[in-house]
């Protein structure tokens, strides 16, 4: 039988483990926490506003999109009710992006107001969606491409 | 008509498990053997309704039978059959009800195999089963009803999900999965039945080893495959996000690791009983929490499920179980109380100890980070999300300290070591381990955690081997014939033990493969025209060509790159983006991957000009990816190696059936 | 059994259950919307199959329900009847009914109102999915009510049900809000309530109290 000395023992290491755990656990959590916002609430923080990582959310306004494939630049605003912000991303538009979409964007606001975003997030709901007029069935789009590989 | 099948099967198998349940505890109770044996009966009935319910649906997929609403929502006509099949757990709906149709086969495989051998404990542990039942046969007739009418009847549905029909992974993943889920509730299941009959020796935990082996197997398959898929088909190269949806099936899955090994603690020396009794009421509760998370949107994930008044029954159901198990846990707690004690701190026992604290700080951290946007929003109404970084942070020790008792187990024995013999063992696995280390810092490699990953994975792969190596030359000594020969009949000796140690090493060879495939990953975008090359570790990729393709179902954008390996082809890739049809216009990414033991080279489609002039990639180098699904494999192979059914030994059921009649309860 | 013990046990899973019951009430997919207690964004859309036009200034006085659908989604087809219950029994006591027809064409919108047997209310088209941007649309279905001020007083995001319609619709018509109080210049061009609407809510107001 273990005797009532390395019981308590025992016990202090346990509490002193738990407690270090529970702190780092603490710590890590505050520093990691990433915030949601929309672009009004982003820049009602003011200077706050800058250079913390937030996950922004709102839709792509239509016509605004602007891709650079050979620089790897994607450039857009987002947008919710009238507050516009303009978004930059180093990387190619998900498979899913399009205009008029909402998407959240993870990333910081730049001191020159631009949003330079890490990771672009394509917000489905569970239904997708159908072809609008505007666009051709991508057979369509594509039929040249088609055409010269059948 | 098949709508009407179905939907009667399942209510008819609800008005069963009701009454099952009921006959149960009131056969006990009254000790009336008939009433007790009906409710068995109810368990096979019900398997055989869901049976029913289930090919009901299949084939009102397979006729394209729009009127079923499950029809309706997921089904098409230009769907492959293969996919209109497996559909049938692509959806909310479909997904409970073959879940009820798995939770169905194993209450009535267990009552099948215990019988009445197990007296008031196997006739409350079938209440359980069948109340467990009766909840999800509920969701099917109400909230989660796959047979409603649709009018006016559709001519053609949208098909499934395409990120689901992509990829045949996802034909695997969801069985597993369930499989490994549901097979959680048959040791819960006796746990309380333990608790409730008042039998709480170790009965339920020697009666249910297969079940909870079994089922842990299924579950490890199963989070392998969703990280494999999820690989396979989401096109950024990774396998694992910290995503709430991985996160709800890594939980159960880490407190039924810890149980496991406590069991075996409690099989062997008697300790840990209240522990093993929470742990395995914790693990069915966290698959009830991991279905209700998912399935409810109560937390936010990429991974978009239907939402709807469901998270409400799952809330309701978790609140009786859990206030129900806590209540009979602790009000059996003093009756629990451990036979045995600790003879010494460095046995195997302190190891398992060992064990079970990081996989309970695993548990708290990895909950703790799911539900924090919840806690977050009730104290102080913000909405946040907890990154990634924070799992990494915290879990990356507890991996590193887990791989390492991995290691140290198998040498010590149970109830006090000798420490000479432990001298001896450490010698190889440890010099293997400063070897490892010694490598890797002349390599140039500096992270912290990944050099003690390393050097921890090292000392457990040798650790574990070296006792199947010791304890095949000690058979040949003794005459066991060829190495293999000695080796089976090694294996066979003790096919817990050896079984164990199997797992082990595919453990540390995913270990390995997740570590140096997050310290080492390259990644590069561009976008390049025909004929340009992108260089990576050591591969280049020649853009060859980008062609359409017009399929049934969908259309298909496809690129050909040809691979490089110091100047000279090796082979071609066809990254891919695939458009299903019915469900619109958003094209579904399909990388190419090609797998050496080394390394991967991953390549993703990401843009494209119509004309078929350029493309924009991602070229992903990961090394030695391949070896987390190896090591899974082996891990499964070892965990069903170890409980496979063998005539030598008398079966734990026998064993306790004579138990049962000495003490004269059946 | 100890009684105690388990009395612990209920006390344990209070807490935990709480927080998960207060967590379904949230939709963490959702950002919260600004929306409810802010103005509507006007819209001018044309009705689809008709030579007319639908400007949401032109409704103040009206509670106007907007719904957003679409021809490919499952849940519109769910919702539809509530609605058109909830349109016919609400028109007749001024509430306006539209749905704007979200990502999809016309042609598609008119085979699917035949396949569900009419809708009782006119759809709007929204080109280029302006009007949807600027309401904050995730997805379909949506259901937006807006009240005499043409203020958004709820945001129903998933299909509506009639009694969830009615409960929403019912106060308003009620109680109507106090009318906007014109502050003067661009503002009050932009919430202000014409005379008409004026007169509208306060003929409400006198037939509540007499």
């Amino acid at each position: 039988m273990m005797g009532k000395k390395r019981v308590i023992g025992g016990v202090v290491a346990l509490v002193i483990v738990l407690s270090g755990f529970g702190y780092l656990m603490y710590g890590g959590i505050g520093e990691n926490l990433v915030y949601f916002v929309t672009p009004a609430e982003l820049l009602e923080r003011g200077d706050d506003a800058y250079e913390r990582p937030v996950r922004l959310g709102g839709q792509v306004v239509p016509g605004t999109v602007r891709w650079n494939a050979d620089e790897l630049d994607l450039r857009f605003t987002l947008q919710d009710e009238d507050v516009h912000v303009e978004v930059i991303s180093r990387k190619a538009p998900p498979a899913m992006f399009r205009e008029g979409q909402g998407v959240i964007v993870e990333g910081s606001l730049n001191r020159d107001g631009v949003f330079e975003s890490s990771n672009l997030m394509v917000k489905h709901s569970n239904e997708y969606r159908a072809p609008d007029d505007h666009e051709v069935m991508p057979a369509e789009k594509y039929r040249d491409l088609i055409r010269q590989t059948n | 008509m098949t709508r009407i099948i179905g939907s009667s099967a399942v209510i008819a198998a609800l008005a069963i498990a009701s009454y099952g349940m009921i006959a149960a505890v009131v056969g006990v109770k009254r000790r009336e053997a008939a009433l007790v044996r009906s409710a068995r009966a109810a368990a096979y009935t019900c398997f055989g309704l869901m049976t029913v319910a289930n090919l009901a649906m299949i084939y009102g997929l397979v006729t394209h039978d729009f009127s079923i609403d499950y029809v309706a929502q997921v089904g098409s006509r230009a769907t492959p059959v293969f996919f209109t099949v497996i559909s049938l757990w692509s959806a909310l709906e479909g997904s409970i009800l073959f879940w009820g149709w798995v939770l169905a086969l194993y209450a009535a495989l267990a009552m099948w195999i215990t019988k009445s051998s197990l007296g008031s404990l196997g006739a409350y542990a079938n209440a359980v089963l069948l109340f467990v039942s009766a909840f999800f046969y509920i969701l099917l007739v109400g909230p989660a009803n796959p047979f409603g009418l649709v009018s006016p009847v559709p001519l053609d549905g949208p098909g499934p999900n395409p990120l689901l029909q992509n990829h045949i992974l996802m034909a695997v993943h969801p069985p597993l999965l369930y499989l490994g889920y549901v097979g959680m509730t048959v040791p819960f299941a006796f746990g309380l039945g333990a608790l409730l009959s008042g039998r709480l020796d170790d009965t339920w935990l020697r009666v249910t080893r297969t079940w909870t082996v079994a089922a842990w197997s299924f579950l490890t398959l199963a989070i392998v495959a969703g990280m494999w898929w999820s690989y396979e088909v989401l096109g950024w190269g990774g396998y694992w996000a910290w995503d709430p949806v991985e996160n709800a099936s890594f939980l159960p899955w880490l407190t039924a690791t810890a149980f496991m090994h406590s069991a075996m603690v409690q099989e062997r020396r008697g300790l840990l009983r209240v522990w093993n009794m929470s742990l395995i009421i914790a693990t069915f509760l966290l698959t009830i929490l991991g279905t209700f998370l998912t399935r409810s949107g109560v937390i936010s994930s990429v991974h978009a499920f239907g939402e709807g008044p469901i998270g409400t029954y799952f809330l309701a159901f978790m609140a009786v179980t859990l206030v129900f198990s806590m209540v009979m846990l602790l009000g059996r707690s003093t009756e629990l109380r451990s036979e045995g004690h600790l003879d010494s701190m460095a046995s195997r026992e302190t190891v398992f100890l060992g064990n079970n604290l990081l996989f309970t700080a695993f548990t708290f951290t990895v909950l703790l980070g799911t539900l924090f946007p919840i806690l977050a929003e009730a104290a102080r109404g913000v909405k946040v999300s907890v990154g990634a970084p924070f799992f990494n942070m915290m879990t990356i020790p507890l991996c590193v300290a887990l791989i390492f008792l991995v290691g140290v187990g198998p040498m010590l024995p149970w109830r006090v070591a000798n420490m000479e013999e432990l001298r001896r063992k450490l010698r190889i696995p440890g010099g293997a381990a400063v070897l490892t280390l010694a490598v890797a810092l002349t390599l140039g490699m500096r992270d912290f955690w990944g050099l003690l990953a390393f050097t921890a994975g090292a000392f457990a792969l040798l650790g574990n081997v070296q006792e199947f190596v010791l304890g095949t030359m000690a058979r040949r000594r003794a005459g066991g014939g060829s190495i293999p020969r000695a080796l089976w009949g090694l294996m066979n000796s003790n096919p817990r033990r050896y079984g164990g140690y199997t797992a082990h090493i595919g453990l540390v060879l995913m270990a390995i493969g997740i570590t140096a495939s997050s310290a080492f990953r390259m990644e590069r975008e561009a976008t390049v025209r025909l004929g340009e090359m992108v260089e990576l570790g050591g591969y280049t990729v020649r853009f060859e060509e980008l062609w359409a393709e017009d399929q049934p179902h969908r259309f298909v954008v496809g690129s050909r790159f040809a691979v490089l390996i110091n100047g000279r082809e090796r082979g071609e890739m066809n990254p891919r983006l695939n458009y299903y049809r019915a469900r619109g216009s958003e094209p579904i990414t399909t990388p190419s991957v090609r797998t050496r033991a080394h390394n991967d080279l991953y390549l993703t489609l990401l843009a494209f000009e119509s004309d078929g002039s350029s493309a924009t990639v991602t070229v992903i180098v990961e090394p030695l990816v391949v070896w987390i699904w190896i090591g899974s494999l082996i891990i499964a192979m070892g965990a069903f190696f170890s409980i496979w059914p063998r005539r030598r030994r008398p079966s734990p059921v026998r064993r306790t059936r004579n138990e049962l009649q000495e003490a004269g309860v059946a | 059994m100890n009684w105690k013990r388990s009395a612990v046990g209920v006390g344990i899973s209070v807490p935990i259950l709480a927080l998960l019951a207060f967590g379904m009430t949230k939709n963490p997919n959702v950002i919260p919307s600004p929306l409810p207690g802010r103005p509507a964004p006007e819209f001018a859309l044309p009705v689809m199959d008709e030579p007319d036009t639908v400007r949401l200034a032109d409704l103040r006085g009206n509670v106007v329900v907007l719904n957003f659908w679409a021809s490919w989604c499952l849940e519109c087809r769910h919702e539809h009847s509530d609605l058109s219950m909830a349109a016919r029994l609400f028109e007749p006591q001024g509430v306006r009914f539209y749905g704007v027809l979200y990502n999809d064409t016309p042609t598609n919108g008119r085979t699917w109102i035949r396949e569900m047997g009419g809708q009782y209310y006119p759809s709007l088209v929204d080109e280029g999915s302006r009007t949807a941007v600027s309401y904050g649309l995730y997805g379909v279905p949506e259901t937006f009510i807006i009240d005499q001020n043409g203020t958004v007083v709820h945001k129903q995001i998933g299909p509506i049900t009639l009694s969830r319609l009615s409960a929403l619709i019912q106060p308003l018509l009620d109680e109507p809000p106090a009318p906007a109080v014109p502050v003067g210049g661009d503002e009050a061009a932009g919430t202000g309530v014409t005379d008409d609407a004026m007169e509208a809510v306060a003929g409400d107001a006198a037939e509540v109290t007499s």
